[in-house]
């Protein structure tokens, strides 16, 4: 083998080592080939008294391969540095996830108090209604038509809003529930993991 | 020669080949030829270790038209060969007792 093969070999094997190191090496080997022949010794002698190929190549391998392994940074001691930040950072984002959660249950009581007073007006449309029409028999019967008659348009003034009022409210506290029964899915499924 | 042996020697025995002046590669594995066998890859992680630990330094310098590196001995390198001398000079002791012909203790 030549001088060029010798390294050309050597550089192919090792491609895909980080290239300074080779280099490094190489450069080493070529000088010790090339005291050897100005000694007078033959270029293809030279080359093989600096060993095989294929040795120097697996030796350089795994030198090569060590000093890597020893830079790379431990997987787990970053893992441990990130919960280690946790802690540290307690203080600041235990109180910001309390107060986003109080802000969570304070909507969610709002929301409740919304549909309530909802269902009052419904609650006190029809009492006004039935109320108002039972005023307005009495007020038929005791012989006054005209006020018993405005009365009862009234009071079923108030009976078709309440019918209304009825159909909005179910519809916002079904809505409410199904956010309520989604929101606890999610908290079960999250507890049962 | 034991291996475990032969590696302690052979760092002590690089510096020795370069502490009387500055030396070269291939003309180290000759000097040292007939008393040890140094190949190539050897002698380069030998080389590397030394300068690591600071006992040569390296110099590129010209040479017949092409580079040449060439190893100088630093002053810890030269405290290691005293070093070496004085852990061989205990080492001769015991080799004395062990090879020691007859103990007192056999004569009955």
């Amino acid at each position: 083998m030549t001088k060029l093969d010798f390294i050309m070999t050597l550089h192919k094997k090792l491609s895909d080592l980080p290239q300074e190191e080779v280099e490094e090496r190489l450069r080493f080997y070529t000088e010790m080939i090339e005291d050897r022949m100005e000694e007078g010794i033959p270029e293809e002698e030279a080359v093989a008294a600096v060993g095989s190929v294929d040795e120097i190549a697996a030796q350089i391998q795994a030198e090569v391969s060590a000093v890597k392994t020893q830079k790379e940074p431990n997987k787990k001691q970053r893992k441990g540095g990130q919960i280690a930040l946790l802690i540290l950072g307690s203080p600041l984002w235990v109180p910001l996830l309390i107060a986003a959660f109080a802000v969570g249950l304070s909507l969610y009581v709002s929301l409740w108090s919304v549909i309530i007073s909802f269902w009052a007006a419904f609650g006190s449309m029809v009492a006004c209604g039935v109320a108002g029409l039972v005023a307005s028999i009495g007020m038929a019967l005791g012989g006054d038509p005209m006020s018993s008659l405005a009365l009862a348009g009234a009071s079923a003034v108030c009976l078709g809003l309440a019918i209304f009022l009825f159909f909005g409210c179910k519809a916002l506290t079904d809505a409410t529930v199904r956010l309520t029964a989604k929101l606890f899915q999610r908290r079960k499924k999250e507890e049962a993991k | 020669m034991d291996i475990q042996l032969k590696r302690g020697l052979l760092d002590v025995c690089v510096l020795a080949a370069i502490k009387d002046e500055a030396s070269y590669g291939y003309k180290i594995i000759k000097d040292l030829n007939p008393y040890v066998a140094l190949s190539e890859s050897t002698l380069y992680t030998i080389l590397k270790r030394l300068e690591a630990a600071n006992m040569l330094t390296v110099r590129t310098a010209e040479h017949g038209g092409r580079l040449r590196k060439y190893y100088r001995i630093t002053p810890e390198g030269s405290k290691r060969i005293e070093e070496f001398k004085e852990e061989w000079n205990e080492i001769l002791a015991i080799y004395r007792f062990v090879t020691k012909e007859g103990s007192d203790y056999d004569k009955a």
